[in-house]
């Protein structure tokens, strides 16, 4: 206008604008311009510029008319909220397992007849485990002697299954010629007359064995001579168990030896040794050993044929909690109560199960809150493994949407690098790219993913990790899609002018591709990716779901809905799973929507 | 204009001083091979410039006409080299922009601008037009920085913008505003010469004229020269000082255009100029008829391409391809018709 020629050019740009045959604009911006280019002949300032809306905006302003794309957005952001703050918010962590005190009946001890043999070993002399079995195998057999390691060892009866074990030692060598007997002791062993004269009447009688002041003696012929052996116990094999009163004391050999033989006395109640008197207080089963000491009778041992033994290593048994219970078993009741530590009375059941009675007792334990139904410190309750599923849902909604995100962005980036050297050099460079395209729309999906989640299982990849390759696999495998459509794009374009115009221009190469091609690819690729997030989610809830994607302990929303695999848990915790998929459902939704709305702004022929 | 010449290094000397020809086609040829199938041979040749020739002087406009299809836009094309030529030279002032390497291309592109037919196509829908018209001149550094934004303002308002119109885009402009920064950014790289692909004939006859004045008044202002390339003839009447006719990728006639118009040469010619329009109905004009319709140029006619409508059809043209002969001062044309004449 302000050219030097003089030229009137108002009216020229009035009737351009009146004509304007392709206007994207509504009418009511046209007046606007009309307006404003009639104004201009007067003015130019600042004031007179009417504002002007670029491309980008009016994509704004159309997407914001679009109710169903608000509603697709509010839809997504909520999801955002939800998965993001709401995992800063809620006071659960992701894998934090409930638990509650809850009673249990639990099993306290075991009681059962013995008829095993069991020994106690003397002092100083070897019996091991061999020995006993070996002991076992005579005794059943009827045999008096066994050998172990070119030893032998003898068995003496002393009372109803109660025997002594012991072994010989060569004391003396006997001559005995036609009633003359010479007798020759090793080392300092003294033979008396008594002893002299047992063993003279052993060699008339033929019977090689005798006793004599507790000890036992045998003669073993050796050539023409005999051997006389004194007997030295090695240990003694009885059906009844000793038990002390306190677990700190140790019962030796004699005094066990002692008891059983005054157990097995009928006549006597009382023994002493090593100065200290012990009386015993016999019951059907079992009986109580005291210890008599000045100030009156102690508690001291419990000797019965009842195997008692605790369920848990750190339990004692007191010898009056076994009484009672001997007492209740004896009696055939199914319960007996006995006072804990605290002095409570608590209640202990019996039960029978071939000839082993169990003691069972409430005991108080941590239980894991399973599928509890919603309450108020869980909304939506929680699952089998005990964890908060509305916590859950907002940790898996953050990987969903996170893996969702990236992998379009991968695919994304992937898609119009490769489309993008496809549509702009084309030729062979197209031609091969396009082939690569279609050998990955060959490939089937999910047989693939099988195949790879299988994989990872074998190999035990860390879950962690496992959603790293899983972005990958998917993103990789969902590249073509965009790279078709960006080569499309790209092959149009670069048919246009504009580009033939940039190109003469001298714009460097670069320029022509990021400054002209790819804004043009832009709203397309927008659409394609917004949509894209939808299906993403959906494919790795699926995946999920079929225990190849997401696995626990991490959440995702589809291995939340795996959790519930029978009809029962479907029908009777609907917490569970109905949540789950409802997000899927809404989020798979708004995505929809957002890039349906966002798609029909694009586009410029789209007028609402 | 003296302005705008010092921000621009004057890199490129004239070679030929005798007729400051800025263009100089020699035997250009454009062959668009034909193949089918995927690996198959090629099979033909679309012959869409076949041996063309002329020169433009500087400051001058030349005239291309022709029917759709005989190739005038493709020698426009091949003189900026956006196509690649199949033989011939081209010298743009006195440099073969052919033989040119890519960085060397990129330092002459600016000089040689081209106007296309459709203003639609030939803006970015995605770019406000400030940054069109300007984005070559910054990536090529003909302007300084400073000076950058009086610059574009300046050409703006030369080719009938407003300075307010930088922000908008171009879909907020009708044809014949995206038609002036089209003209705008290729007069933005100060070029020497503009090829003008039927800049006209997308629009309507009223902003017709607006857009060719302006091209005149630029041409004026900055001693541009163009190749105006259309099928209208009337247009090309206006605004050319020579005009090269063209059939089915030959030049047939080339002369100025007062010579040209008032008395054409070539059968062709003569047809092609009686299809004006006159403006007064009581002139009766003698129309030629021209029979049958243009050939496949893959599959062109022996001898002169025209012979299957021309009306003075004679033997020799269906076997021998008429040269092009000076007939008067300066109007060359090629027709067995004016070379008896010459023996």
């Amino acid at each position: 206008m302000n050219s030097s020629n003089g030229r009137n050019e108002v009216p020229i740009d009035k009737v351009d604008s009146l004509e304007s045959p392709n206007n994207l604009k509504e009418i009511k911006i046209d007046e606007n311009i009309i307006e404003s280019e009639a104004n201009l002949t007067k003015d130019l300032s600042d004031v007179q510029r009417i504002k002007v809306l670029s491309p980008g905006m009016l994509v704004i302003k159309r997407f914001i008319r679009n109710q169903l794309a608000i509603i697709g957005l509010i839809i997504t952001v909520f999801m955002f909220l939800f998965s993001f703050v709401g995992g800063l918010i809620t006071p659960y962590g992701e894998t934090e397992v409930f638990k509650y005190i809850g009673t249990m009946s639990k099993e306290y001890a075991s009681v059962t007849l013995n008829e095993e043999f069991r020994y106690s070993v003397a002092e100083n002399m070897e019996y091991n485990p061999n020995m006993h079995s070996n002991f076992i195998l005579s005794r059943n057999k009827g045999e008096n002697t066994f050998t172990y390691k070119d030893e032998n060892y003898y068995i003496s009866e002393v009372g109803k299954d109660f025997y002594k074990v012991f072994r010989l030692n060569s004391v003396a060598q006997i001559t005995y010629i036609r009633g003359i007997m010479g007798v020759t002791p090793f080392a300092d062993f003294n033979i008396d007359e008594n002893l002299n004269e047992l063993i003279k009447n052993a060699l008339i009688n033929g019977s090689f064995q005798f006793y004599y002041q507790n000890n036992f003696y045998v003669l073993t012929q050796n050539g023409r001579d005999y051997i006389l052996g004194e007997s030295v116990n090695v240990a003694f094999e009885s059906l009844l168990i000793t038990e002390p009163a306190n677990p700190n004391t140790n019962l030796g050999y004699e005094f066990k030896y002692i008891l059983e033989d005054t157990l097995r006395n009928s006549n006597l109640n009382t023994f002493e040794l090593e100065g200290n008197r012990y009386e015993l207080n016999e019951d059907d089963n079992m009986a109580v050993v005291y210890k008599v000491t000045s100030g009156g009778k102690e508690e001291y041992a419990l000797i019965s044929q009842l195997a008692i033994q605790p369920i848990s290593q750190d339990v004692f048994l007191s010898i009056q909690f076994k009484e009672e219970m001997e007492r209740a078993i004896s009696d055939e009741k199914d319960m007996f109560i006995y006072p804990d530590e605290d002095g409570n009375d608590v209640e202990y059941t019996i039960s029978r199960l071939n000839n082993v009675y169990t003691i069972k007792t409430e005991t108080k334990t941590h239980l894991i809150s399973m599928h509890e139904k919603p309450s108020y410190q869980h909304w939506l309750g929680t699952d089998k493994h005990g964890m908060d599923v509305l916590t859950r849902l907002m940790y898996g909604g953050r990987i969903s949407l996170v893996i969702g995100f990236i992998v379009v962005l991968l695919e994304t980036i992937l898609g119009v690098i490769m489309g993008g050297i496809a549509g702009y050099f084309g030729k062979w460079i197209d031609m091969f790219i396009m082939r690569i395209v279609d050998v990955f729309n060959c490939i089937p999906f999910l047989p693939l993913m099988i195949i790879i989640g299988s994989v990872m299982d074998s190999l035990e990849v860390d879950p962690k990790i496992r959603i790293y390759y899983l972005m990958l696999i998917l993103g990789i495998m969902s590249w073509p899609g965009i790279a078709r459509m960006v080569r499309g794009q790209i092959l149009s374009l670069r048919e246009q002018e504009f580009m033939l115009a940039a190109e003469a221009t001298g714009l460097s190469v670069s320029r022509r591709i990021f400054k002209h091609l790819i804004p043009n690819v832009i709203p397309q690729l927008i659409v394609l990716a917004s949509l894209g997030l939808g299906g993403i989610i959906l494919y790795e809830s699926t995946l999920s779901f079929l225990g190849l994607g997401v696995k626990f302990p991490y959440a995702s929303w589809g291995n939340i809905i795996s959790g519930v695999t029978t009809a029962y848990e479907m029908t009777n915790f609907w917490f569970v799973w109905i949540p789950a998929g409802m997000l899927i459902l809404l989020t798979v939704l708004g995505f929809n929507f957002v890039g349906d709305g966002l798609r029909d702004a694009f586009d410029p022929k789209m007028k609402r | 204009m003296t302005e705008r010449a010092n921000g621009i290094p004057n890199i490129y000397k004239h070679k030929n001083e005798v007729e400051d020809y800025v263009i100089e086609v020699k035997n250009l040829k454009k062959y668009y091979p034909v193949s089918s199938g995927l690996f198959a041979k090629v099979k033909a040749n679309v012959k869409a410039v076949d041996d063309v020739s002329f020169n433009i002087k500087r400051g001058t406009t030349m005239g291309l006409v022709g029917e759709s299809g005989c190739g005038k836009t493709t020698i426009g094309k091949t003189i900026l080299k956006l196509t690649d030529k199949t033989e011939g030279k081209i010298f743009f002032e006195g440099i073969d922009i052919h033989e040119l390497n890519r960085k060397e291309l990129r330092k002459i592109r600016p000089k040689i601008q081209i106007i296309f037919q459709d203003p639609y196509s030939s803006l970015s829908p995605r770019m406000p037009v400030g940054e069109i018209i300007g984005e070559a001149v910054r990536d090529n550094k003909l302007i300084s920085a400073d000076k950058y934004d009086d610059y574009i303002s300046q050409i703006m308002l030369d080719c009938g913008l407003q300075v307010y119109h930088k922000e908008r885009y171009p879909h907020e402009f009708s044809g014949g505003q995206r038609q002036r920064i089209c003209i705008a950014r290729a007069l933005a790289l100060n070029p020497d010469f503009i090829v003008c692909d039927e800049p006209v004939s997308a629009l309507d006859v009223s902003i017709q004229a607006q857009i060719i004045n302006l091209l005149k008044e630029l041409q004026d202002k900055y001693n541009l020269t163009y190749l105006f390339i259309s099928h209208d003839l009337s247009v090309v009447e206006y605004i050319s000082d020579t005009v090269g006719v063209m059939y089915l990728g030959n030049l047939v006639e080339y002369s100025d255009k007062e010579t040209i118009f008032s008395n054409p040469l070539h059968p062709y010619t003569k047809a092609l100029f009686s299809a004006i329009p006159v403006s007064d109905p009581e002139i009766k004009t003698e129309r030629i008829i021209l029979e049958g319709s243009i050939p496949s140029p893959a599959n062109p006619p022996s001898g002169c391409k025209f012979h299957t409508r021309c009306n003075y059809c004679m033997d020799i043209c269906k076997v021998e391809i008429p040269e092009m002969v000076e007939v008067e001062n300066g109007h060359m044309t090629a027709c067995h018709l004016y070379h008896k004449k010459q023996t």
